[in-house]
């Protein structure tokens, strides 16, 4: 059955490869992300909610739509569901009540997370398994939380854009076609962003935010810091770890900031507790699979 | 004894097994400059050796921002975090490869299964590249079905009361 899986999953991966050429960067399809039934609700609400939240939502979707096109779900609803549940407890520490929280763990053995707008969070497999308890992945998850907090990806499509693409975004979701396009536009650049990475200071800022977070939640504060370190004993040539590289300050740089800040106004958090049973548990029932 | 509790107690016996294998495959660390062993996770603790820098220790546990660690000789002991580097594998005290991370339990799965049931945890062979990322082709699809994975505010409620995790207020760190 799973050798089936496997032949199955490399005709398509064959088939993928040669369909790429047929598939411009981006997003070619939007049909699905149902634009008509949003711009119909920014009609009816015009005046009465702001729209960017719509619109973030949108983008977000665009965009998870890309990454789950390069590395697909894990196919374990409890995995699954026990990272929806961490990372709910998690976001619910945080300022964004109105956004609608998704967390997933992908099928990738690259050493990585991902946020996307509108509340998307992602984890690889790769990362999951080099862990040791629940509070590293709520301190990972918890940095990918922030992210969305403070829009970074956001702020940096408008920046990466040639015009106010954001502020158009919201002034004119009344007129579907030129929403879509505009949108398409948005989701192009959000997800050449994992490609490229985002601001050296938002990833320091998402570092200092997820420890936060992770203690406000109720866990030992020092799990991002121990994945890090984990990060910084990878060789950073391997190529599993090559666009986290990329992407992101070094671990050893990440590690320093965050120590002198924690010792300072964490350390009283630090006897909180990591949970290692039921992360062993969920996480070593997955990989016995 | 019925079958939910037979169940119930096999599940209990294989987390008992995967932690003790987490126990045993030591993780190797390297200390960074000279630094004092303390006998507790204190910076005013005493000191119960002096390690010399470049010295190989097996890590145990850690808690907050230090980490227990038993040197190749003497008495285990506390280090604060930042005075080890985690080794890349390759090196080992009393003979004890490292491994870090979950990730060595597959190792064992592999052992002890059919090469195609284990999972490896080998890095680069499906990394998501930025060739990967930009080629692919979106899947609303799995979006959806990541949709359907969404807990509620009281899944994340219980989910925290079931390991007895209390929330409250603690200021952002200003840089």
């Amino acid at each position: 059955m799973k050798n089936l899986l496997k032949i199955k999953l490399l005709a398509f991966a064959v088939t993928s490869l040669f369909a790429q050429s047929a598939y411009s960067f981006g997003f070619d399809d939007l049909k699905n992300l149902d634009i008509d039934k949003i711009s119909n609700i920014a009609k009816k609400t015009e005046g009465l909610k702001p729209v960017d939240n719509n619109a973030e939502a949108d983008i977000g979707k665009g965009v998870a739509a890309n990454l789950l096109g390069a590395a697909p779900l894990v196919q374990n609803e409890p995995l699954q569901r026990y990272v929806n549940q961490l990372g709910t407890w998690l976001a619910m520490q945080g300022e964004r009540p109105e956004v609608k929280w998704r967390f997933a763990v992908i099928d990738s053995d690259g050493v990585n997370a991902f946020a996307a707008p509108g509340g998307y969070v992602f984890v690889t497999k790769g990362m999951l398994l080099r862990m040791r308890n629940e509070a590293e992945l709520a301190g990972v998850l918890s940095h990918e939380i922030a992210h969305v907090l403070k829009k970074h990806h956001l702020n940096a499509i408008q920046k990466s854009s040639q015009t106010s693409i954001m502020g158009d975004l919201a002034g004119m979701a009344v007129d579907t076609k030129q929403y879509g396009e505009l949108a398409k536009k948005a989701i192009s650049a959000g997800t050449e962003l994992y490609a490229r990475g985002l601001d050296k200071e938002d990833e320091f800022e998402a570092d200092r935010m997820g420890v936060v977070i992770a203690a406000k939640a109720g866990y030992d504060p020092y799990g991002l810091p121990a994945v890090l370190q984990t990060l910084e004993a990878i060789n950073p040539q391997d190529s599993g770890l090559a666009l986290m590289t990329k992407t992101h300050p070094t671990p050893t740089a990440r590690i320093q900031k965050l120590d002198a800040l924690m010792n300072k106004n964490l350390d009283k958090y630090a006897t909180q507790p990591q949970v290692e049973d039921r992360f062993v548990q969920t996480v070593g029932n997955y990989a016995r699979k | 004894m019925d079958k939910n509790m037979k169940s119930n107690l096999k599940q209990l016996a294989l987390v008992c097994l995967m932690l003790l294998t987490l126990a045993l495959a030591a993780e190797v660390a390297q200390v960074v400059t000279s630094v004092e062993l303390k006998k507790e996770p204190f910076s005013d603790a005493s000191t119960a050796a002096k390690l010399p820098a470049q010295s190989l220790v097996n890590v145990l546990k850690r808690q907050g921002a230090w980490v227990n660690v038993k040197p190749a000789t003497g008495e285990q002991g506390w280090l604060k975090m930042s005075a080890i580097k985690l080794t890349d594998g390759k090196t080992s005290v009393d003979g004890k490869k490292s491994d870090n991370g979950l990730g060595t339990l597959f190792d064992l799965g592999k052992k002890s299964r059919s090469a195609s049931n284990g999972v490896a945890v080998t890095t680069g062979i499906r990394g998501m590249s930025e060739e990967e990322l930009r080629n692919a082709s979106p899947n609303p699809a799995a979006v959806s079905k990541m949709d359907s994975f969404a807990a509620s505010s009281s899944d994340g409620q219980n989910f925290a009361a079931q390991k007895q995790l209390r929330n409250q207020r603690i200021d952002y760190l200003k840089p």
